[in-house]
């Protein structure tokens, strides 16, 4: 992958830590797991514990709430246009007139899950009065299209889905959009909504897992200076979790010939031995300035967990002036880790 | 602290450049193709139904319709046997229909390319609007009857997940390479298509299998029906003047893309020209002029270096909605300009329904399938044309000559695409 002279100008993000990348930041450094509370099911009473880390109300005034397409957007769009002003406001733009030339590339991987459930609900109940209303809100590209559409973007505008580390195809992709002069600028953001069926799902791969959700949101630009994300190792493919395994430490290594020297580690460990084996083993015997493990204290934000720790990479990066590896070894389909350098 | 960033280390396939310079006006060399729609299984299957102006809808009996307006829809008849050889019996029960027709378009694009198998394939790009729906609603069935713990759950949410299923794909040839997912609701096919081209035209692969699919699921159903987009009737009648409604269907179909340097001499065609733009008026609703459309047909023509007057067919949108044929005609008088009245166009959904996920990529299959018969699909059931239509509105199949074929796709979210396609002779 190619991301040469392309920068992140402008950094934003929405998570169970609160509505602006530094809350994001702040929080994973103090290192405390964030408070979890028993997700409520509809019908009767759940007979295991699932727990959830939400996304906490939006600190007032919201600035979005006035705008026509989000009168029943969902919460993923509105963390996703949250996010995304963050970044545009980041990189300096007024967010009340977005730069021209911007596309944007969305991320998730279960997506709607809200307006779905409630849909399909309604659909089994009786079908001739389900709602025309929340239907289109159901569709993968739903929350691209509010955020083309509050943000007034009218060119380039994908959803990808996918492993939550799709994020670095699209960067990749973005990249090309930037020097080809298909856009001017590109805002990527992932971002997840958390419901009770994903809440539960969650637990069926392990009963410690906790959801969360949230949006993070990049702005790359080739007109500015930032942290750039400079080598990305990978995909390196896999269809099941012993060749997963297998495959990262050759992910380690690829990535750590790409540099000499200290840097910080930012992990996608999320606290359960059996998942977290083989990345710490891949990255271990080397020395780290500091190790950031995002999902021990956010929770699993899926879909939108790579964009978190590309987030939160990019902001240490210019923090801190060091180099930052980002491990994202995904669950099931490929494994990514990226360098971003100050 | 001092550190230092290492630009020559190695880097997996993927960063590896090709020698493909980045050129914005590469054709891009389609080497096979794969088609299962309504109308039949594979390429020939498909043009023999679409010249003899055959359509392919029927009640739907694998969910249940009642309540709701349209029973009907265009229904793929998939073989009895599983299309999957390799994977385990096991694991072929965790793959949805949709897969299951995607698989078959891959088998036939890779076998027209002359290929055994996915080695030497850089990405799989594929679009979907629904992925593996039907597993996602019968996860949320089971969880809603039962709140205890129900272990066959995992499978369902594994499953549901669209790169699950791709994966499936992968094991199946023992391939293992990137897979990536447009969703950009009914323009997701052709997206898919663009967004490979553009994969080789940046020189970041020099071989992609691109295409799209969606299978029938009873939300997505359930859902175009409380919009009142299906048609009652069941029949859609594109560009008609009394036409209500489109007719859904399901399918999938593939192109081998491979960078214009590589079996030149065995293509099939090229993709000459790809554009995207957003809509921004409504969440479902198109604007009335078309305008994004306009833009994607011009810029897509600027790519392939050709003109409205030589585009010799153009498979439209065509939904039948009362709103979205309005505005295509529209776009495409505006595009085209004086030579509009020229310019053949018809609806292939009026044959097959609107394939979703899979529309943007089996209606740029049937471009293809066009350009290489030198044919024209019909627009079926018209019975008055719209007053909007100015355009040659193809009502029968036919005869035809040309060298360039244009394919639209729009969808929910305001998403545009147009492919424009070039004939390869020999």
């Amino acid at each position: 992958m190619n991301l040469e002279g392309v920068h992140i100008r402008g950094i934003g993000a929405v998570s169970s830590a609160g509505w602006s990348a530094g809350d994001l930041l702040r929080t994973v450094r103090e290192g405390n797991p964030l408070p979890a509370v028993n997700c409520a099911r509809p019908g009767d009473e759940r007979t295991w514990p699932c727990p959830v880390r939400l996304v906490p109300p939006p600190p007032p005034p919201d600035k979005t709430a006035r705008h026509p397409r989000m009168r029943r957007s969902s919460a993923i769009t509105r963390y996703s246009v949250a996010a995304a002003l963050g970044a545009l406001a980041d990189a300096g733009h007024d967010p009340a007139a977005p730069p021209r030339g911007l596309g944007i590339l969305f991320v998730m991987m279960n997506g709607c899950v809200n307006y779905t459930g409630r849909f399909f609900n309604e659909v089994l109940q009786n079908p001739a009065q389900a709602s025309p209303l929340i239907f289109p809100e159901t569709v993968f590209n739903a929350p691209a299209s509010h955020i083309a559409s509050f943000l007034g973007i009218d060119g380039v505008v994908s959803t990808l889905v996918g492993s939550p580390n799709t994020i670095v195809e699209a960067l990749d992709t973005a990249a090309f959009w930037i020097r080809s002069g298909i856009v001017e600028e590109c805002l990527i953001i992932a971002a997840e909504e958390c419901d009770w069926l994903s809440a539960e799902a969650l637990t069926y791969y392990h009963p410690k897992l906790i959801a969360t959700e949230g949006a993070g949101a990049l702005l790359l630009s080739a007109k500015s200076t930032g942290p750039q994300v400079c080598a990305v190792t990978g995909p390196l493919c896999y269809t099941t979790w012993d060749e997963r395994a297998a495959l990262l430490p050759d992910l380690a290594a690829q990535t750590r010939a790409k540099f000499m020297g200290d840097a910080i580690l930012i992990d996608d460990r999320c606290g359960i031995d059996r998942i977290d084996r083989a990345e710490q083993a891949a990255w271990s015997g080397a020395h780290w300035q500091a190790v950031r493990s995002p999902k021990l204290i956010l929770g699993e934000s899926m879909g939108a967990s790579s964009a978190l720790q590309l987030v939160l990479g990019a902001l240490e990066a210019r923090d801190t002036h060091q180099p930052v590896v980002v491990s994202m070894p995904g669950a099931n389909t490929a494994a990514y880790a990226c360098v971003i350098t100050p | 602290m001092s550190w230092q960033f290492n630009r020559h280390a190695n880097e997996s396939h993927l960063s590896q450049p090709f020698s493909v310079s980045f050129s914005p006006s590469q054709r891009i060399a389609i080497t096979g193709a794969g088609i299962v729609s309504p109308l039949g299984l594979g390429w020939e299957a498909n043009e023999c139904s679409l010249a003899a102006d055959r359509s392919a809808f029927r009640p739907v009996d694998f969910f249940d319709t009642t309540g709701l307006i349209a029973k009907t829809a265009g229904v793929v008849d998939l073989p009895a046997e599983s299309p999957f050889h390799r994977i385990s019996p096991h694991k072929q029960g965790h793959v949805d229909r949709g897969t299951r027709m995607l698989l078959l378009a891959i088998r036939e694009a890779l076998a027209q390319a002359g290929r055994q198998g996915m080695e030497g394939i850089d990405a799989l790009v594929i679009g979907t609007s629904a992925g593996a729906m039907p597993l996602g609603e019968s996860y949320f069935e089971n969880a809603r009857h039962d709140s205890g713990r129900i272990p066959s759950q995992l499978s369902r949410a594994e499953h549901y997940q669209p790169q699950r299923q791709m994966n499936s794909i992968a094991d199946e040839f023992g391939w293992r390479g990137p897979v990536i997912i447009v969703s950009n609701a009914c323009a997701s096919g052709a997206n898919a298509i663009g967004w490979a081209a553009d994969m080789i035209r940046s020189g970041r692969c020099k071989r992609v299998l691109a295409g799209g699919f969606d299978a029938l699921a009873r939300l997505v159903f359930a859902g175009f029906d409380s919009l009142r987009a299906l048609a009652p009737s069941g029949i859609p009648r594109p560009f008609d003047a009394q036409r209500d409604g489109l007719a859904l269907g399901e399918g999938a179909a593939v192109m081998l893309l491979e960078a214009e340097d590589a079996r030149q001499s065995d293509a099939l065609g090229d993709v000459a020209g790809y554009s995207t733009a957003t809509d921004l008026h409504h969440l479902t609703q198109p604007d009335p002029e078309g305008k994004a459309a306009i833009r994607t047909m011009t810029s897509a023509c600027a790519q392939a270096g050709v003109s409205p007057a030589q585009i010799g067919y153009i498979n439209s949108h065509g939904t039948g909605t009362p709103f979205n044929d309005v505005a295509e005609a529209s776009a495409i008088a505006a595009w085209a300009g004086d030579v509009v009245a020229t310019i053949p166009v018809s609806s292939t959904k009026s044959a097959m329904g609107h394939l979703l996920g899979g529309a943007g990529a089996v209606e740029a299959v049937i471009c293809l399938m066009a350009l290489r018969g030198q044919w024209l699909p019909a627009s079926l059931n018209v019975r008055t044309i719209d007053a909007a239509v100015r355009f040659d509105l193809v009502q029968k199949f036919r005869t035809a000559r040309f060298e360039h074929a244009l394919t639209n796709s729009f969808g929910f979210g305001g998403t545009n695409a147009t492919l424009v396609l070039q004939r390869r002779t020999a």
